[in-house]
């Protein structure tokens, strides 16, 4: 027993052998047998069925995969990449020589001449912007004055005047010209309210981004154009909101916090 | 017997430790009482998921992280009997450290890091919440060295006599960490930190998730292995015994360095970018985990019954009551395996497939990992402290009575929390959530449970409070501490007097755990690289519009 090699060897071997024999046990059982026995199960033939089990070609070797004859139906068109969101950040040329044919109802600087009527897009998320144009563009929202102001843009001109007016800065708030919007409002703000099933608004359109790429900035719209779109969206008039997120938060509020809620995002500053 | 820099370096590292603990069971409550029906204050989603950020950093990375390392320099000072090398580069760890859980607590408390401890991308947090990390594990990666130096330059001075148990399963712990530290640092570094930095728009998150599971189940046998020491080479000389068995010792850390790394696919069961076979693979390496838990179970209740029968037991369970259960290491000894065997019973479903299809997204889960964690785990932390503070402090332990109360405390405390929280995963109560609607039919019956989790979560609380107050009482204590520390440890009735070197070394074992990580984790990872996958925008939490 003196010898070293004598002592260590049967270590080296046994263990090595041990834990080789757990691993083979375990391909064995998992990468042939139980796909094998699975796929005959479904009616699916052993190589293709091994082939799924190791994850080479796609679906379970339990299952047929389920096919649908179903058309989507998204509520938008718009999908996110990062060169679209890249391509948003950058003021052009471009969208300056497009945002001429806006600046009738939005500004010229992206404050809306009748706030009542038209959102300010002055200081907006570029992201934001672009979802609306490309909803009115598709028929995701469609509107009897917008859907045909944009049926001539090409994908780069929506991302081209997107990009212009956010740029600009966002309207100075009045000062101290609307009442306060009150302890529950903020509270729907901050918290939303378990019993109806509504999130916070924070929870999207927060000080802080989170949400979801397209939510937009709501401080300083006028109160009629918020309570109007929290309105359309609790009817279910407007309804280009992924996953029906801004229907199901709308349609549990009542009037009254509808119009509290444009009060308070109205007044505010960094939402 | 010698402590000479491990007294002051154990010192700092264990209040650090138990500082972030502290401050993340309070954050512990406060999510309970915000999840539960009865009206707590400060609850906003983002408030709630900066809290469960800051709590589960705290609890995951900064209070184990210390606490083994503190534990590491003690052992490799009293156990091998010489000086720390490089006391210095252990105390360059300790500020890399601090500074690092500084700088991710800021961040945290600042709003700008909700993303969880487990990071979840796309969701992207701000740069310095993973800098912070990063600086705790990189802390880590220098007491892994150490210890790694420590046992080298012992196993040079005494050749041929075999590694004392307590530092070969430390550097078992370290050697392991080494390797866990991989996924999630590379998930981090190539990944991560560069979407935090902006040099990436999109990251792929199937392989993001892919390299955390790497980390995430062996950084659970990293947080347990110094409960492992304790019960070793601890506890049966507390109860008066002697372990029963050095080598099955060896063999428990060596078993635990292989099985917890090919394992960590059972994490992502209902996650799609892995595929059934590898994800049976890794499923039944995890079974094998069993063994040295089973082994341990055996070894440790054999120490145990030499110890009662010695102390006069008789008959076949005579020797439990004959056990010296006011000791608290004994009794932290006996309440962790109660716990042990409740969390590892959940376990089991966990890593069922088909059970764990059912409670992977609710509550159980959440209540499995408290129990085994903070239940077996950190009452075998307590326990460590109270056992070594003595000779940390040269302070005799004022009241064993208060200690008794403490691990009492959070036995009762933890089994009231926990036990129904996994009723409540088993109702459909999902986890990740920061509140609930009470006014749902089906929710409000989950509502008296809730609260009966969270009175436990407060007795939890109140516990953690007493702990702290115990160690304080050391600094008033008047009374010396007499005994050498080196009595801490027990000898086994039969001590090696040589083992082979693939029981007082890795080499082997680390060669057989590089061959495991290929075949378990090569394809998986892989599969990511060689063929079009998926990518996903970023999600940044913390720019301000």
């Amino acid at each position: 027993m003196n010898d070293p090699d004598r002592l260590e060897q049967p270590w080296r071997l046994w263990a090595s052998v041990a834990i080789l024999s757990v691993f083979a046990f375990s391909v064995l059982f998992g990468f042939v047998l139980m796909p094998v026995m699975q796929g005959r199960a479904a009616g699916i033939d052993a190589f293709e069925a091994i082939c799924r089990a190791l994850g080479i070609t796609p679906g379970s070797p339990a299952a047929r995969q389920p096919t649908t004859n179903a058309k989507a139906q998204p509520a938008t068109r718009v999908a996110w990449s990062a060169d679209l969101l890249n391509s948003l950040t950058k003021a052009t040329a471009a969208g300056e020589s497009l945002a001429g044919s806006c600046a009738g109802c939005h500004g010229r600087d992206g404050r809306a001449v009748e706030v009542k009527l038209y959102p300010d897009l002055a200081g907006q998320s570029a992201a934001a912007i672009y979802k609306q144009l490309h909803d009115f563009k598709t028929g995701s929202r469609p509107s009897a004055l917008m859907t045909p102001m944009v049926q001539a843009l090409t994908e780069e001109q929506m991302v081209a005047v997107s990009a212009h007016f956010a740029a600009f800065p966002v309207r100075p708030i009045p000062a101290a010209q609307l009442p306060a919007a009150g302890a529950a409002i903020e509270g729907l703000v901050a918290r939303g309210d378990s019993g109806r099933g509504m999130p916070a608004c924070n929870a999207c359109h927060g000080d802080q981004s989170g949400g979801p790429t397209e939510a937009p900035r709501l401080s300083r719209q006028s109160r009629e154009y918020l309570a109007a779109q929290l309105r359309a969206f609790k009817t279910g008039e407007r309804r280009n909101d992924i996953y029906s997120r801004m229907r199901s938060v709308a349609a549990p509020l009542t009037e009254s916090e509808i119009d509290g809620l444009a009060l308070f995002y109205a007044s505010t500053r960094t939402y | 017997m010698l402590v000479t820099h491990a007294r002051q370096l154990t010192f700092a590292h264990l209040w650090l430790a138990f500082l972030a603990f502290a401050v993340a069971l309070v954050l512990g409550v406060w999510q309970m009482w915000a999840r539960s029906p009865l009206p707590a204050p400060f609850v906003t989603a983002s408030t709630y998921f900066s809290a469960v950020t800051a709590h589960g950093t705290a609890m995951a990375y900064v209070m184990p992280v210390f606490m083994i390392m503190g534990f590491g320099y003690y052992v490799a000072e009293t156990a091998l009997d010489r000086p720390l090398p490089a006391p210095r580069w252990a105390w360059s760890a300790f500020a890399l450290g601090l500074a690092g859980a500084l700088m991710a607590t800021v961040t945290i408390f600042s709003g700008r890091a909700a993303v969880l401890f487990t990071f979840y991308p796309p969701l992207t947090a701000s740069v310095f919440f993973y800098l912070g990390l990063v600086m705790v594990v990189a802390a880590s990666w220098i007491w892994c060295v150490l210890m790694m130096v420590a046992m080298a330059q012992w196993k040079r001075a005494n050749p041929g006599r075999p590694v004392p148990l307590a530092m070969f399963a430390t550097v078992a712990n370290a050697v392991m960490w080494l390797w866990t530290t991989i996924g999630v640092a590379a998930e981090l570094l190539f990944q991560v930190i560069p979407a935090a930095l902006g040099l990436k728009a999109q990251l792929d998150v199937g392989l993001s998730r892919t390299l955390f599971s790497w980390t995430l189940h062996a950084i659970v046998y990293f947080w347990l292995i110094p409960s492992y020491i304790a019960f070793y080479t601890m506890v049966p000389q507390a109860a008066g015994g002697r372990l029963y068995s050095d080598t099955m010792g060896r063999l428990t850390f060596i078993l635990f360095l292989i099985y917890s790394l090919p394992v960590g696919l059972h994490h992502l069961l209902m996650d799609p970018q892995q595929s059934n076979a590898f994800k049976f693979l890794q499923v039944a390496l995890t079974a094998l985990v069993s063994v040295p838990t089973l082994l341990t179970v055996f070894t440790i209740g054999a120490s145990l019954e030499i110890a009662g029968r010695l102390r006069g037991g008789r008959g076949l369970l005579g020797w439990i009551g004959a056990l010296p259960w006011d000791r608290p290491l004994v009794l932290a000894t006996g309440l962790a395996f109660l716990m042990l065997g409740f969390g590892g019973f959940g376990g089991l479903v966990n890593m069922s497939y088909g059970m764990n299809a059912m409670v992977h997204n609710t509550s159980w889960v959440t209540a499995h990992f408290h129990l085994i964690f903070g239940g077996t785990v950190v009452i075998m932390y307590f326990a460590i402290a109270y056992a070594i503070w003595p000779a940390v402090t040269g302070r005799a332990a004022p009241s064993l009575a208060a200690q008794r109360l403490q691990l009492w405390l959070w036995f009762a405390g933890m089994l009231v929390m926990t036990l129904p929280w996994h009723y409540l995963g088993l109702l459909g109560q999902w986890r990740r959530v920061a509140t609930f609607n009470y006014a749902d039919p089906i929710i409000a019956g989950w509502g008296p449970w809730v609260v009966v989790s969270l009175i436990g979560g407060v007795i939890l609380l109140g516990s953690g409070l007493l702990f702290v107050l115990n160690l304080l009482q050391f600094n008033v204590s008047r009374e010396p501490h007499a005994a050498a520390p080196g009595e801490l440890y027990a000898s086994a009735v039969h001590p090696p007097a040589r083992v082979p070197a693939a029981l007082n070394g890795f080499r082997l074992w680390n060669a057989l755990v590089l061959v495991l990580m290929i075949l378990a984790y090569g394809y998986p990872i892989a599969q990511f690289f060689v063929g079009d996958s998926p990518q996903a925008l970023v999600h940044r939490v913390d720019e301000r519009r």
